[in-house]
């Protein structure tokens, strides 16, 4: 158990070094496009490119393994209002709708980003299946984390009454395991 | 309406109001309606990627984001206080003043109004408490208001995202809610010294004005942040989206070179919290761009737009109906899921009533952000709440007098479009 979360606060850290990581290299490109546009007189073609990828990238890494559940942008007046029983079924149906939902779409979208192993991008002709497959990853990520807390939501009640608790649901499953799967998939 | 769109709006309406995330519920929402309507499921992915992959200014967010983290560490936001205290601290109820205009510069710097509230607004909510001299609440509900001003004046990330949905230039745009920023600036003031002499608020020790020179060469640096900024994207040196990274840069370079307030290790969880930020918003923006696809294969805002054409609707009647609905919807949304989700159903109608669209945005970024001080859902009370432990409750009691002001200006700025149009046409705009 102990092992286990040293695992997941190691993973967890590591996924946030990398989104930085693309944020700071988004906005090194952009300092850079600036910078030989008007100051050296010789525009990049790349620059743009390179800042469009990482963005999208960035949304979807973030949403993956960085952003948890309770940071999420969130209509919480109703959530808030209503009693701790209520509570628990309206996040019982959340997680269900978005393991459910994103479970159905899985299969359909893989097989869109696979077919675009064909196109490759403008300037740099990345195969735009790689630069898209961050989205499946995304999908796998969010079906497994709601998968998660939708048993723990069973087991114990609401993460919100359980700090501890709460850090389990909402790391929810490593981030490897989700990768692996996801190179499974393809 | 058909069944496909109706259980669409079903789901979104019900997962987001059990407190499913926003974005996640809107993703779902369109796999339902593609389900229903027998279309592609991937199109809602397809739409998602290749909206997110080919929407230039939207790049403008994290790095204004990011920019606002970084002047909110590197105490920019502390020496600017500094110097509007000397300026204005001087009259009756001088701290809500100092809160005001302290709002106006630092807005001329970040396009976000939870970071003016979280950072230089906890600040001066802490000046303003010491040693009980205002009420809670009242320095809690001023700075409210006032971070209101952040998104109005350039750089805006609302009106990035208004760029996005209405296909309008940012560069008008930005010019378009100078003068309405600094007139609600102006009227917050003259609110402040009307309650401020009502309940007899105190006066601070005049800074004595030989040490103001002094002070200004200090907070010069930031002071020229938006001047620099401004100058970039209106004397043609950069996008406004460019804007943005400079604008980071230069506080990067202010903070870690020239006040040497940043540390290695604090500058990576600004990176972290910055990128966390962007990613939350990304996905309501993802989930948005499939919406609005669905919204647009349904022809739902041409044929709203035909309705109110054939009722020969007034397009001031138009305007007011529509704020008053987006006031309304303020009080539960939040702002970023009104401007990418509700407004485009108004934009074909707009055109064709013959409303300017960058008029109606400046209007509707204002309505917005009036959006984010009104109870029950107001962003901006939740981040005071949250960075001063002030209580909801006390803070609320303050803020009503604000919003009614905010509203008075904002109907002043629909009845007078010179207001926000002047600027931009003096600049070339044609509308």
């Amino acid at each position: 158990m102990q092992i286990t979360k040293m695992l997941i606060g190691w993973l967890r850290a590591a996924a946030e070094g990398v989104v930085a990581a693309m944020l700071a290299a988004m906005f090194l490109t952009f300092v850079l496009q600036v910078f030989s546009r008007y100051v050296i007189n010789q525009p990049i073609g790349w620059t743009l490119e390179v800042c469009l990828t990482l963005w999208l990238w960035l949304v979807f890494w973030g949403c993956a393994f960085v952003v948890r559940h309770d940071e999420h942008v969130t209509f919480d007046v109703l959530y808030n209002s209503v009693r701790p029983g209520t509570r628990r079924l309206f996040a019982l149906l959340g997680s269900a709708a978005i393991v459910v939902g994103l479970g159905y779409s899985l299969y359909p979208t893989w097989d869109f980003i696979d077919f675009l192993k064909i196109k490759k991008s403008a300037i740099l002709k990345i195969p735009m299946r790689t630069i898209f497959s961050i989205y499946a990853i995304f999908l796998v990520s969010a079906i497994s984390v709601y998968a998660w807390r939708f048993i723990k939501l069973v087991r114990r009640g609401l993460p919100e009454d359980n700090l501890e608790v709460s850090e389990m649901i909402q790391n929810g499953v490593p981030d490897e395991e989700a990768d692996e799967r996801m190179e499974g998939g393809a | 309406m058909s069944v496909s769109f109706a259980l669409c709006l079903a789901t979104l309406l019900f997962l987001a109001g059990i407190g499913t995330p926003i974005g996640h519920s809107t993703i779902l929402a369109g796999i339902v309606y593609l389900a229903v309507s027998g279309q592609d499921i991937a199109l809602a992915g397809e739409q998602a990627l290749w909206g997110l992959y080919d929407s230039f200014v939207l790049l403008a967010v994290p790095l204004f984001i990011a920019a606002a983290n970084i002047m909110n560490a590197g105490t920019i936001s502390d020496r600017l206080l500094a110097w509007c205290v000397a300026c204005v601290g001087r009259f009756r109820g001088g701290l809500g003043h100092v809160n005001v205009v302290a709002s106006l510069i630092f807005s001329g710097m970040s396009g976000s109004a939870i970071a003016d509230a979280a950072g230089i607004g906890k600040i001066i909510i802490n000046m303003m408490t010491r040693g009980g001299r205002y009420p809670r609440g009242y320095a809690a509900a001023i700075t409210a208001a006032s971070a209101t001003i952040g998104p109005i004046i350039p750089p805006s990330i609302p009106m990035v995202m208004y760029a996005l949905i209405s296909d309008q230039s940012i560069g008008y745009l930005f010019l378009g809610g100078i003068l309405p920023g600094l007139f609600i600036g102006v009227v917050l003031m003259a609110l402040n010294a009307f309650l401020a002499s009502r309940r007899d608020f105190p006066k601070d020790d005049p800074i004595p004005l030989t040490k103001l020179p002094k002070m200004t060469l200090n907070a010069f640096p930031a002071l020229m942040m938006p001047v620099i900024l401004l100058y970039g994207i209106y004397g043609g040196v950069t996008t406004p989206t460019e804007g943005a990274a400079v604008a980071a840069a230069y506080a990067l370079l202010l903070a870690g070179l020239f006040y040497r307030a940043l540390s290695v290790s604090s500058l990576y969880r600004i990176f972290v919290n910055s990128a966390r930020a962007s990613a939350a918003v990304g996905l309501v923006i993802a989930g948005a761009l499939i919406l609005n696809y669905v919204v647009a294969s349904e022809n739902i805002p041409n044929r709203l737009a035909g309705v109110l054409v054939e009722l020969e609707v007034h397009p001031l009647v138009f305007i007011i109906g529509v704020n008053i609905l987006l006031l309304a919807l303020g009080a539960l949304l939040e702002a970023t899921t009104i401007i990418l989700v509700i407004l485009p159903l108004f934009i074909p109608a707009c055109s064709q009533l013959g409303i300017d669209l960058v008029h109606f945005g400046v209007i509707a970024v204002i309505n917005t952000m009036i959006g984010l001080i009104t109870p029950p859902f107001g962003m901006l009370l939740f981040v005071i709440n949250a960075v001063t432990g002030i209580s909801l409750g006390e803070i609320i009691r303050e803020t009503w007098p604000f919003i009614a002001v905010l509203i008075g200006a904002l109907f002043v700025l629909i009845l007078v479009p010179d207001i926000v149009l002047w600027l931009p046409r003096t600049f070339g705009y044609a509308g």
